[in-house]
Parts: C-alpha cells; structure tokens; sequence
C-alpha cells in the first residue's frame, strides 16, 4: 500500500532486516560478530558477498565504533559457492 | 566474595548463571574473544543422555531436565525430536539391545526398530542397506545462538561483568591461592578463579600454575548445506557401523549438517582447509537417505572436541589450590551439559563438594589414581 513502511532487507539470503539489526543492538547485543551469528547475516548461500559490509556499516553507526573495528572474525569458507551433494561424491576415495 | 570466571562458552555462562542464582553477585568472565568464540559457537546442538558410562548418563538425564526447565525460566528453545542410531549390520542390533537395557536401568526410554519402525521415524531411509536402528526419544536439539544470546541478556541484566577479547595470559598464585589473572587488559583479583576456557585455553592456563590437564582439542569438519524445508524428523541420525560415525542433523533455521570424525592435524588452525572432508563425510550418509543427494553445500568450518583420555569432561577442584576449580574437556559434549556444569561446579566452590555423587569420579584427581571413567560400548 501507499505510504506503507516497506521493511528494508540487509541480508538477502537470509531476510535480515534493518529492524531486526536495530532492534538486536537495543536489546543488548554488543559484538559484530555475536549479532551476525544471532541473526545469520553472511550465512546464506552468498557468504556475506552483498550483505556483510552493509551490515557492519549500520551496526558500526548504532554502537559508535569504525567499520575496521567491528569486522575482525568474518571468514569466506569453502567450497565458496553452493555445490550440489552428488557433484562433490565423485571421486570420493576411502 | 568476588568470583571470577576465564572463558565465556556455554560452561562459563551457566556456571555464572547458577552462582547467581545462589546469592553470588560479584562475577567477572574473562573471554579471549567474543561470547562463545570457541565450541560453543561451532556445535551443531544436539543433546542426548543415551551415552556408555554411568557417569555420562545420570549427569545428562539431569541436564536435559535442567535444559527443560530453561524453557520457562530463561525463554530457550529445544526440541525432543529423537537420536537414530542405524545399524548397517545385523549383530550390532545385539551391541543396541544391550545398551537399551543399559538405559532402560536409568530410566531413558531407548528402543530398538526393526527396519519396518526405522522407516516411520524417518521415511526414505535405503532400507537394503539397513539393519535395524536403536532410537531415544528423549533426545533433541536446539537453535545454538539463539539460546546462547538469551543466556548472556539474562546475565548482564542480572549484574555479571563480562570482559571481552581479553586474554587471561596466567594466573598469579602465592602459595596455595590464586590471586589474580594476568590478562591481555591488565590484572584481575579474585576470591575464587574457575576455568572453562575450553580443551587447549585451560590447558595452557594451567599449565602457568603447574597443573598438568589432559586434554586435547581434536579438529573437527562440519558441513552445512542451504536451508530446507523440514527433511530430518528425528534431531540427529547417526550412521553407527560406519568408522568415524558419520551423522546428519537439520537446524531449525534448516541447514542440514553433516560430520564425520575424520583424523585431522590435532588443534589445526581454524583456517586451514580440508575440502577433501566434504565428499568422506557426505558419502555413507547419502547412501543411508539417498534424497540429500540433491542438496547444495554451503559451507563448512573448524571446531575442536576438547578430548581427554577417558572422553569426559574434568570437572572440580584443582589440588592443591584451595581456590581454583576447572570445568572442561567436554569431548564433544559440552553443550549439552552446559546446565549441570553450572550446578556442580557452583556446589563444589560453595558447598565443598558435588550434590550428585557421582560427579566426584570425573575430578582431575582420577588420572593421579589411574581411574579413569569405563564406558560399557564406544562408538565410532
Ligand atoms: C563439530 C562439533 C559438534 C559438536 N556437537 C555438539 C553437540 O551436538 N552437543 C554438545 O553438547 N556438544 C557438541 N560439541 C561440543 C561442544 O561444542 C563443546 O563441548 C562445548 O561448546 C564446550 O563449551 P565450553 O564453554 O566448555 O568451552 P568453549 O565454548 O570452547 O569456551 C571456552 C572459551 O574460553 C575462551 N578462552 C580460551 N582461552 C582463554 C584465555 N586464556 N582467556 C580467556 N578466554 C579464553 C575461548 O575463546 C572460548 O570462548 C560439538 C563440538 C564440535 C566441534
Ligand atoms: S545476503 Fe547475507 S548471506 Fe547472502
């Protein structure tokens, strides 16, 4: 609808909202890194790609901290991109 | 009294949680990271009290009731959802119906399924390759940080000091007593000091006041895939006759985690790479539920299982210092005990000793006297 607050989503992957960044700060969530793992931001199939320097940006603003700061644990892990199962059994040697 | 508390996973909160539950209100936890950097953020949180030894079952059962009641009293989320033990041979049924009587004694419910009854507790298992299963009902799982981060509000509010990305370098002792902990942020005095800073963080803590702690972090692979629509019924399905006891569990988000216990480089850093772990530990649980061979892999990382040598954790009073204690080396299940941790560790520092006798067979002392914890079947 017209005029309808339309919520602003941080985390495609994973429908992490704006709000729910704001509203996990307030309730007393004061680590980049315990936010991201609360709410799953940069665990979708992405890695964090389109979502992860959004994010430590708005959470950087809201605990008064530099964006350097707030990243210091976020890894990529391997395989990178999502893998179907049946492809990574080929040659599988016990 | 000012009670200080080095590592701040899941034993460390519940130890703080229960002594402020009994009238303790000057508690610091020193954590080296961020909250529960270590095991406790990379399990996959799953809880049983169907285990091998006397000790491991009677202190679990207790814990799952604890766990229950969290439910109301802290707002946590767990489901009972079950273990599938799957036998691929027939004489493991034998191994089954054993460890069912075994339980049974200790009033946990297990069963073994015929292959008939395997397949309602989980449909399009391959059921020519399956002999039968043992199942227990009582067991679950639960959202890991969900809980966790509930647990940490509760204790801030309640008062509980917590100092992050702090490093507890060694304790300061004089004679008997410790009396401070020298950290990466300078020193902390204390009244009573207790150590849950997981398998190799306590061991080398200790180490600075010459206790020697058994105790080993065991490199472990867990792989996620992208989340699903619920294809796991039971909490978590393990693959028994295969080495290694590959199992499989879905999270409540709806990640399907696969691990298997394939030897690695003990305590190999968090970012080394073990791609080849993904194909071993994906195959024979495959070959159990053909359906996940349509599913992607995300992802997989590094944690440890705090291993020492009788798989148990080392729990107590640390001789012959009158106020030192220690609450680790959980082998892989330390979250599940995260709540009776907390209960008998604060009964040793207030009360002197455990009020569920049994604990006192899991102290350091055991490995002085050479007696270590006897398991009647050991998986894997
Ligand atoms: C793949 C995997 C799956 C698992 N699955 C399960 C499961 O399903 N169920 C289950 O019950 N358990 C499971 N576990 C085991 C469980 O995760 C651990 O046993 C448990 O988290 C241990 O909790 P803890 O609080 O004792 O230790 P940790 O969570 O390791 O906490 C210790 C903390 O101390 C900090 N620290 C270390 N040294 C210092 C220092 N010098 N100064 C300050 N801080 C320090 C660390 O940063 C860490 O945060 C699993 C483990 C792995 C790896
Ligand atoms: S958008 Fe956040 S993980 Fe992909």
């Amino acid at each position: 609808m017209l005029g309808e607050k339309k919520p602003i989503i941080i985390c495609r992957c994973n429908d992490v909202t704006i709000e729910d960044i704001i509203n996990a700060v307030e309730t007393g969530i004061d680590d980049f890194e315990v936010l991201r793992k609360y709410l799953k931001i940069g665990f979708g199939p992405c890695q964090g790609r389109s979502c992860l320097l959004l994010a430590a940006r708005i959470f950087a603003k809201l605990t008064g901290r530099r964006i350097e700061e707030v990243i210091s644990e976020y890894r990529v892990r391997p395989p990178i991109v999502p893998i179907p199962a049946r492809v990574l059994l080929a040659g599988v040697i016990e | 009294m000012r009670i200080i508390v080095i590592g701040g996973g899941i034993s460390g909160l519940f130890i703080a949680y229960e002594l402020l539950k009994r009238g303790i209100r000057d508690i610091i936890v020193i954590e080296e990271k961020y909250l529960s950097a270590g095991g406790s953020g990379r399990n996959i949180g799953c809880f049983r009290s169907s285990f091998t030894s006397p000790e491991h079952v009677i202190l679990m059962k207790r814990s799952i009731e604890l766990w229950l009641n969290y439910r109301s009293e802290l707002g946590l989320e767990l489901k009972q959802s079950g273990y599938l033990w799957i036998a691929r041979k027939p004489e493991t049924l034998e191994i089954f119906e054993k460890l069912s009587v075994f339980h049974r004694n200790y009033g946990i419910p297990t069963r073994v399924l015929s292959i008939d009854e395997v397949e309602h507790v989980q449909p399009g298992l391959n059921k020519d390759i399956i002999a039968g299963a043992l199942f227990d009902p009582t067991a679950g799982r639960m959202p890991i940080f969900e809980n966790l981060v509930k647990l940490y509000l509760k204790l801030k509010t309640l008062g509980v000091i917590f100092h992050f990305y702090t490093k507890a370098i060694r304790l300061n002792s004089s004679g008997y007593r410790v009396k401070s902990a020298i950290t990466s942020k300078g020193e902390i005095y204390g009244d009573i000091f207790i150590v849950s800073a997981g398998g190799k963080g306590t061991r080398e803590l200790l180490a600075t006041v010459n206790i020697e702690f058994p105790v080993i972090d065991e490199t472990r692979h867990p792989i996620i895939t992208e989340p699903y629509a619920e294809i796991l019924k039971p909490a978590l399905i393990i693959d028994w006759d295969t080495p290694g006891a590959p199992y499989v569990t879905q999270t409540e988000h709806g990640g399907i985690i696969f691990a298997r216990n394939i030897a690695d480089i003990p305590e190999a850093l968090l970012t080394s790479h073990r791609i080849d772990v993904i194909g071993l530990t994906i195959k024979p649980i495959i070959e159990l539920l053909p359906i996940l061979k349509y599913v992607n892999i995300l992802r997989y990382w590094i944690g440890y299982y705090e291993t020492t040598p009788d798989h148990h954790p080392i729990y107590g009073p640390i001789y012959p210092y009158e106020n030192l204690y220690v609450a680790a080396g959980f082998s892989g299940h330390g979250l599940m005990m995260g709540p009776i941790t907390g209960l008998l560790i604060a009964d040793w520092v207030l009360n002197g000793k455990p009020s569920i006798p049994i604990a006192e067979n899991l102290t350091l002392e055991r490995f002085k006297i050479g007696k270590l914890v006897k398991e009647i079947a050991i998986v894997g």
